[in-house]
């Protein structure tokens, strides 16, 4: 039974560029935290693992088949693929061996009946693999003598991973329609690296000794803990097996590099899950381009990274960002993952200079889409916010950006109904949806759940997940299938996506973007469009959901001539 | 001077032409499709190859009807078009054009040998796409009329044997343009300028 906090957390997290978030009695030390790296025991993952043999839809004599340009699979004229060299031949009982070989011989000049199977009625005509077996099974059907003859049309089950969360938590994946999509493309992304701007990913073993210290928290005092040995573990459904290499150039941007960039928080562990956790191996639940490299490039600080001395501060800054948008793009990173943002004046398109505008950010996007990176950015989740400066439902700068450059996208989310999540920010800069979740009306079945750390040992410090009579020692080696919601859960599927699309052969950014919004199915609105007052979408596109509902199956088949 | 009366001279066998001729032929067209960014991103190239046949039937070793029939069929990959590039992805696509075309067209008396014509005339053109990973509904089976005129000059190898070589013009809209690749090429027309071989049997 899988574990799921009920409450709702801000997925995005705030950036204030000149705010700096303290927190009261804290005195720092000059060197609490210690970490000893590489050390440390695998993680406990919470709910059950079952490991089994995957099944592959495509068999390895069909890649080889492909790999060498022997045509094993053939579209037929019905619509329907079929197995060259072979048809499929029911003859009438009565008539003889000769017979049949004579009939066979007129219909194909190749035609040669197999060696009948056990358990089967019908016989398997070998033809030579360039024939029309549709049509040599046309013209058998013409005979008398014939029952029924047909060409060996291929059949596969549709690509259902075997993670046993899968169909019972995974609304979201199937809202994509990823199924499909991985019956298209089972490589799932293996050859693109997608950078997790975030909070860190929990991508290594270790463990820390830290000197925790008494703070106040939330009006609360917590007592000094003193020297604390606080272990952490990669978690096993983003890292795969030891030596994997799944995890490519991590970096912590807020210490220059000086930390590894470990997530205290959780956030980037599960949005890094939703863009490619392990999958079909028969534990917990699944992600969307499952055979991606991770790149985790941390720009937030959380709680515990103040209070290790970590990061300065919970959340980030502009400047951080830009950077880790600039490492990502400039060490082979080629989809660019944003769950992140802040709120500001809805007009930094006219004047990108104005207060509250972040043109380091816009100058470091437009740097990496130059690069070949596509870039995705949560779109908000301010909709029910009053902003004293900016108003209801404010902007989100840097969704807004994303919205002006192409090569980079801005996603809202919906919910298993697939009408706006109540949270959703909404205004012309949205570009496209995608499942975010939702904590109202759906009960557990609204979120999104992917592994990461179970924030019942995570989160001592909060008194709403801890009483503060129990106030303990974090430990971050304790993952389960947790659910979230948010703008930031929304923005990793488009992200997984559009690795598996650059993977099929959209290699330019602008190019997945159109695909992708080409492709994404309009949704309808109830009650109307929710833009800004004085702002309005233009059509196909609207403020709440932008082209519509990203849409994994279309976007990677791609167009035809004429549809 | 007599070199050129002689080579102009009609056989014998031409100065007794008869009013009614039937004549079966085979043909095969190297066309060149109008859709030149339509075709070249799902097949990486615009033109291609027509195989087919028809029959003539020639009155007054003048005026004639032609009916003929043709296929084309090719496989590509479905793809995505921006911003003038094209990119391919992979998944098998097949194509098949099957016109029917008739004509009415004038054959010239420029020599016995050598005969001038011109034509024009309407088809039904039958077009059918499909692809992996399609629903059958996604796939395409319609047919539409178009246009078509040609022109070109017949050579008679022998009495009972001829070969034409023409260049022939089809317009078919209708077909491309609503949807897929086409649409985003701004392309609705599916035919093209074919360069045709003929060989005609009959007099």
């Amino acid at each position: 039974m899988p574990r799921f906090r009920a409450r709702t957390i801000a997925a995005t997290l705030g950036v204030a560029a000149a705010l700096v978030l303290t927190l009261r009695g804290q005195a720092p030390d000059a060197r609490p935290f210690l970490q000893i790296a590489d050390i440390g025991l695998p993680a406990v993952e919470e709910g059950g693992a079952v490991w089994n043999e995957s099944h592959v839809p495509w068999t390895s004599q069909a890649r080889a088949g492909r790999a060498a340009g022997v045509e094993l699979v053939r579209a037929g004229v019905s619509g329907r693929s079929y197995a060259t060299g072979k048809v499929i031949v029911r003859f009438r009982d009565e008539v003889a061996a000769e017979e049949r070989r004579s009939i066979v011989r007129q219909a194909s000049s190749t035609g040669e009946i197999a060696t009948r199977r056990p358990y089967a009625d019908f016989d398997i005509v070998r033809i030579n693999p360039g024939e029309d077996a549709e049509a040599v099974a046309a013209g058998l059907n013409l005979r008398p003598q014939v029952l029924y003859a047909q060409a060996a049309y291929r059949v596969h089950a549709t690509f259902v991973p075997n993670d046993p969360q899968y169909a019972d938590l995974q609304w979201n994946l199937r809202l994509v329609n990823m199924e499909k999509a991985w019956d298209i493309q089972p490589q799932a992304g293996s050859s693109i690296t997608v950078a997790v701007i975030d909070t860190g990913v929990a991508y290594r073993n270790a463990t820390f000794s830290v000197n925790l210290r008494s703070f106040t928290h939330a009006g609360i005092r917590y007592p000094a803990l003193g020297v604390q040995t606080i272990p952490y573990a990669a978690a096993p459904q983003l890292v795969g097996g030891s030596g994997s290499g799944r995890v490519v150039a991590p970096y912590d941007v807020i210490s220059s590099g000086g930390n590894s960039p470990f997530d205290f928080d959780g956030h980037g562990t599960h949005v890094s899950g939703t863009i490619g956790q392990l999958t079909n191996d028969g534990i917990a639940v699944a992600g969307i381009a499952f055979n991606v490299k991770l790149m985790p490039v941390k720009v937030l600080g959380s709680f515990w990274d103040v209070i290790f001395g970590t990061a300065p501060s919970d959340g980030g800054s502009d400047d951080d960002v830009a950077t880790g948008i600039r490492y990502a793009a400039d060490n082979g990173a080629k989809i660019i993952n944003m769950s992140l943002g802040s709120t500001g004046p809805p007009d930094c398109a006219t004047n990108s200079n104005k207060f509250g505008c972040s043109p380091v950010v816009e100058s470091a996007m437009k740097y990496a889409v130059g690069k070949g990176a596509f870039i995705v950015v949560a779109g908000g989740n301010e909709f029910e916010d009053n902003d004293p400066q900016f108003g209801a439902n404010p902007t989100s700068v840097l969704a807004e950006i994303a919205s002006r450059i192409n090569g980079a996208v801005s996603v809202a989310a919906v919910d298993p109904s697939k009408n706006r999540a109540y949270y959703s920010s909404t205004g012309k800069y949205i570009e496209i949806a995608a499942p975010g979740g939702t904590s109202r009306g759906f009960g557990r079945n609204g979120f999104v759940f992917q592994q990461t750390f179970d924030f019942n040992f995570t989160d001592t410090f909060d008194p709403t997940v801890v009483p503060p009579s129990q106030y303990r020692a974090p430990r971050f080696d304790l993952l389960g299938t947790i659910g979230v919601t948010g703008t930031s859960m929304a923005a990793p599927h488009v992200a997984g996506i559009a690795a598996m699309l650059m993977q099929q052969g959209i290699t330019d950014p602008a190019a997945i973007e159109e695909a992708l919004e080409k492709s994404a199915v309009p949704l309808s609105l109830t009650g109307g469009d929710s833009c800004p007052p004085g702002t309005s979408a233009v059509a196909p596109r609207t403020c709440s959901f932008g082209f519509g509902l990203v849409d994994a199956r279309n976007a990677l088949r791609g167009l035809g001539l004429a549809r | 001077m007599l070199l050129v009366g002689l080579a102009l001279a009609a056989p014998a066998a031409a100065q007794d032409a008869p009013a009614l001729s039937i004549r079966p032929f085979v043909l095969g067209a190297g066309q060149s499709f109008a859709a030149v960014d339509t075709f070249d991103a799902v097949f990486g190239r615009s033109y291609d190859v027509f195989l087919g046949g028809g029959v003539q039937v020639v009155v007054q070793d003048c005026f004639y009807f032609e009916g003929t029939a043709s296929r084309f069929t090719q496989k590509g990959q479905r793809a995505f078009r921006s911003g003038g590039q094209n990119f391919r992805l992979g998944i098998p696509l097949t194509a098949t054009i099957i016109p029917f075309e008739v004509t009415a067209g004038y054959r010239f008396h420029l020599s016995p040998r050598l005969r001038p014509y011109i034509a024009a005339g309407v088809g039904t053109y039958g077009y059918k796409e499909t692809s992996e990973f399609s629903d059958p509904a996604e796939n395409v089976d319609v047919r539409h009329v178009g246009f078509v005129a040609n022109g070109g000059a017949e050579f008679r190898l022998h009495r009972w044997l001829g070969l034409s070589a023409d260049v022939q013009y089809t317009h078919v809209p209708g077909i491309l343009g609503v949807s897929g690749v086409s649409q985003q090429a701004g392309e609705n027309d599916l035919g093209g300028v074919a360069a045709r071989l003929k060989l005609i049997v009959g007099r």
